[in-house]
């Protein structure tokens, strides 16, 4: 039985891999985008139920105690607090900037990009793909590459959309790259993501060196993203006088388990 | 009727894993309850289903994240090869096996995944990141493995009886 169950099941198994490599290499291809996008589409009505079913579930929850309501609380606060924060690293980074670059701090307001506000309904199916899925789509004006935020902060990128969803590479993903600025020095780097928290690589500069507790913001150098959006605080700092930079960790003002509305900014066009 | 209600409980396992499992994250990693689910089909109703049910979640899988369709598939598709050569060889039995096999499998299923992702172009994390996920995601999904044991046992209960008279 042994042996002949093993080839058996090798050659399902190398049948089915293969079948899976020519649908990955097919569907990667441009021409078939929008199929892929509408595919991909059909599954977001269901996590939106989904997530609206947790939501019920812990309100049910709350039935049995004060959990619930405190943690809506904690989180009505936290989302307080870091609106505050954002305030102040905004009108610091301001004072240090003239008055053209206050107003793209300020981009919501004095810029009036335009916006289409998103429900979050999934995220990445696994720890290597730092994705959220959001309920809107190309037929809401959500193109690939339009930026994401929250009114923390930056949340990442739309990497690609369907008609009525869209697959968002926040900063945490492994591969995003932010250019930021930060509020304090001035220094310019280069957040990328990780599993655990944001890194920085800040150039060495003339002017002064980094500190915790300092904000970054993105620079806008590569017009990836506007300038001006805060992207986190600096937690520590590592100072390398061997090395051109110095590395920090970034507390991303966003925690992407948790966030469930999201801002797209519909006219903002990545260079 | 039965592959009915499997197709159901993927599709539900798989909304859960994308809404609710990342809430419980530890150390940057959260359980992947497709995979564990497909390792408890392979070990309860045998690869050949494993691995045919791991091409379903596979694919609901490519369904939520960015990229072509199939990454994901695959790299489920070489955890349930793995867990069927355990099932072959060792002993149904023990409870420690399966836990060991889905340690095992989320390493396989991980890597697959970032060599296909590679192999397309697709984001990929540097090794030092990649490890630390891994071993956090073998360790959770292995503490899962004996509840998703009992479950799919239950599910395939009349295929094992006729499987082991041998």
């Amino acid at each position: 039985m042994y042996g002949r169950s093993q080839p058996r099941s090798t050659g399902l198994f190398l049948a089915l891999c293969a079948t899976m490599l020519v649908l990955a290499m097919v569907t990667e291809q441009t021409w078939a985008e929008g199929a892929r996008g509408a595919v991909k589409s059909t599954l977001a009505p269901l996590e939106a139920a989904m997530t609206q079913l947790a939501g019920n579930l812990d309100r049910v929850s709350s039935a049995f105690g004060d959990v619930s309501a405190l943690r809506a609380e904690n989180q009505q606060l936290t989302a307080a607090d870091q609106a505050l924060r954002r305030q102040v690293v905004e009108l610091n980074a301001a004072a240090k900037e003239n008055a053209a670059l206050r107003q793209a701090l300020d981009f919501e307001r004095s810029y009036g990009h335009r916006m289409v506000a998103a429900q979050i309904v999934g995220r990445g199916p696994d720890g290597f793909s730092r994705t959220l899925e959001v309920d809107r789509g190309t037929a809401d004006g959500v193109q690939p590459g339009m930026i994401v935020t929250t009114g923390a902060g930056l949340v990442g990128r739309v990497q690609e959309a369907g008609p009525h969803g869209a697959i968002v590479q926040t900063l945490a993903d492994p591969q995003s790259r932010v250019n930021v600025f930060l509020s304090k020095s001035g220094l310019q780097g280069t957040v990328t993501g990780g599993p655990a928290a944001l890194q920085l690589e800040i150039e060495h500069s003339l002017a002064g060196t980094a500190s915790g507790g300092e904000w970054a913001l993105t620079s806008g150098v590569g017009g990836g993203y506007p300038r001006g959006l805060v992207v986190g605080e600096l937690a520590s700092v590592t100072h390398r006088d061997s090395s051109t930079s110095d590395q920090a960790v970034v507390a991303w003002v966003n925690d992407p388990a948790f966030i469930s509305l999201v801002l797209v900014i519909t006219d903002f066009v990545p260079s | 009727m039965k592959r009915l209600a499997i197709a159901g409980l993927l599709v539900a396992i798989v909304l859960v894993q994308v809404t609710w499992a990342p809430r419980i994250t530890v150390a940057g990693a959260f359980p992947n309850l497709a995979l564990v689910a497909v390792i408890a089909i392979t070990w309860s109703a045998g690869v050949r289903q494993g691995m045919a049910w791991a091409c379903v979640a596979g694919l609901l899988l490519d369904l939520t994240a960015d990229g072509p369709l199939g990454p994901h598939a695959v790299a489920l598709l070489a955890g349930a090869y793995l867990s069927g050569f355990w099932v072959r060889n060792l002993d149904r039995e023990s409870l420690l096996h399966p836990v060991i096999a889905a340690a095992a499998s989320t390493a396989i299923y991980s890597a697959v995944l970032v060599l296909a992702d590679d192999l397309l172009g697709l984001p990929v994390p540097s090794l030092g990141i990649a490890l630390q996920l891994v071993v956090a995601a073998s360790v959770y999904n292995a503490a899962l493995m004996p509840v998703a044991l009992a479950a799919g046992r239950k599910l395939h209960s009349p295929v094992t009886r006729r499987a082991e008279p041998v």
